[in-house]
């Protein structure tokens, strides 16, 4: 099992130019310049497979489903090659004890040196009664993990911030790794669920450089999460020129223009989606016709209506003078129609209430 | 009110079909600039085509520019990949689709050959195996 990635992918047809080819579009995903994908190939094609123990919490298998279930299983499972994946228990044969003496076999083998994967919140109410795996409670078991991990991977929103079980009103106390463990190094991969493609990207950092990537205030990649997806989306050009859709059947919405208007939260939300999309690059959910929900965010399920907009104005009288200040503001450049707008939406705005989110 | 109803005059309509958003134009400078770099110090420099903010229709559009030109590579590794020449000698566009058909990644590369149309070392090297192995066998 233990040899160079390149002689296992050989050993599986895989040849390569295909690699070379799949490191290019993982170097494009990582924002490095494009010429990187050679060195990484060289790297991760030497590479030894490290160690990985996955522990899913309190989770609904969504983020192993979008892991394994990608587009194309051959690549995608690529993943799997790079990795010698110890213990997860959605995936592997063994279940009951033997599983858990898996766990602890890898765990004592490769002590300080393998990376921690973990999908899911962890309840803490009713001392983590709400959440356990053989009689152990998930807190336990993420401490005892942790204390001998080079690294860990927090794979998700629950587990990146508590996701949906931290939803109002909590009621198992759910939180995130980085709420427990505060000694490792943490990626933070949330989503909901997240794109395969980062953990696959963050994998093959590590086994190309020996490190992790460079981070942002939230713990995520910069690579995937240094944008928000306003910023990269193909339809942001109508939003610079005011062109919005305003139903989900008008003229704007059949034309693709902006879908800020209908509650798009793309301008807050930090992913790849617009860049690297979804279903082997199929589409996402903007080109598809539908607004960002912000699933990478913290909290984004408490964060008011999915079809508010972000800055909705709560005077519908004052938001249509808004809208003919952007109109007129459409055709000159754009630097000046982004004043307009930002002036107007400053003239126009007034504190939300409670009332104007159940409209 | 819709817009309708409000006398605007529009300076500087934007001009060129629908779709295109004028993003493309400003990369034909950069072409420029890095096809000079290619002949002057022999560096490669490429484009990440996915990676900003095209529309299909600007994608289209600089696709048109470009033109073809003489080399067609096919490339059959897990999904097609084709390593086209433009219209301009050492400007390569390279579409990598997966096996479904679906791009998943593009660019442009400015360089003499693509580094992915070259044998490696170490393939080479087993195909001088398989030929030793053949010529022995005679």
């Amino acid at each position: 099992m233990q040899g160079p990635l390149i002689d296992t992918l050989a050993r599986q047809g895989i040849t390569r130019r295909t690699f070379l080819k799949y490191c290019a579009t993982l170097a494009s995903m990582m924002a490095l310049p494009p010429t990187a994908g050679r060195a990484m190939a060289e790297a991760m094609a030497a590479a030894r497979r490290p160690s990985v123990i996955w522990l899913p919490f309190q989770e609904c298998t969504g983020c192993t489903e979008s892991i394994t279930r990608s587009h194309s299983p051959t690549i995608e499972g690529m993943i799997f090659d790079m990795i010698s994946l110890d213990y997860q228990e959605t995936l592997m044969a063994a279940a009951g004890h033997q599983a858990e003496a898996a766990r602890a076999n890898a765990m004592k083998e490769n002590a300080g040196k393998y990376l921690l994967i973990v999908d899911g919140s962890i309840p803490l109410k009713m001392d983590g009664a709400y959440s356990c795996i053989g009689g152990r409670s998930n807190v336990d078991i993420l401490k005892e993990a942790a204390a001998g991990c080079a690294a860990i991977v927090a794979m998700g929103s629950c587990a990146s911030y508590g996701g949906i079980p931290k939803a109002n009103p909590n009621p198992t106390g759910a939180v995130s790794v980085s709420d427990i463990v505060k000694d490792k190094p943490i990626v933070n991969i949330p989503g909901c669920p997240p794109i395969p493609v980062v953990m696959t990207g963050v994998l093959a950092h590590y086994l190309t450089f020996g490190s992790l990537p460079a981070l942002d205030d939230k713990g995520r990649p910069k690579s995937f999460y240094g944008d928000t997806i306003h910023d990269r989306c193909y339809r942001r050009p109508f939003y610079d020129q005011g062109k919005f859709a305003r139903t989900f059947d008008d003229e704007g919405a059949r034309q693709g223009w902006c879908l800020f208007e209908l509650g798009c939260k793309g301008p807050v939300t930090h992913n790849a989606c617009a860049t690297v999309k979804w279903n082997g690059g199929t589409s996402w959910p903007v080109e598809s016709g539908h607004g960002c929900l912000g699933c990478s965010e913290p909290d984004f399920w408490d964060g008011g209506g999915f079809y508010k907009a972000l800055s909705a104005p709560a005077d519908p009288l004052k938001f249509a003078a808004a809208a003919a200040v952007v109109g007129a503001g459409a055709g000159v450049a754009v630097s000046f129609a982004n004043r307009a707008k930002k002036s107007a939406a400053r003239a126009s705005h007034e504190t939300t209430t409670l009332a104007d989110l159940e409209k | 009110m819709s817009l309708d109803a409000i006398p605007i005059h529009v300076v500087n309509a934007p001009s060129g079909e629908p779709g295109l958003t004028g993003n493309a134009p400003p990369l034909l400078r950069e072409l420029l600039e890095q096809v000079r770099r290619l002949l002057d110090t022999g560096e490669p420099s490429a484009i990440d085509l996915s990676a900003l903010p095209l529309t299909p229709a600007d994608l289209d559009w600089l696709h048109d520019k470009l033109g073809s030109g003489e080399i067609a590579v096919a490339l059959q590794a897990n999904g097609e990949s084709t390593l086209n020449e433009t219209g301009c000698p050492g400007v390569w566009w390279i579409t990598h689709r997966n096996e479904q058909g679906a791009v998943t990644s593009q660019f442009i590369e400015v360089t003499f050959v693509p580094e992915l149309v070259k044998a490696h070392p170490r393939d080479v090297a087993i195909g001088q195996e398989q030929l030793e192995f053949m010529i022995s066998d005679l």
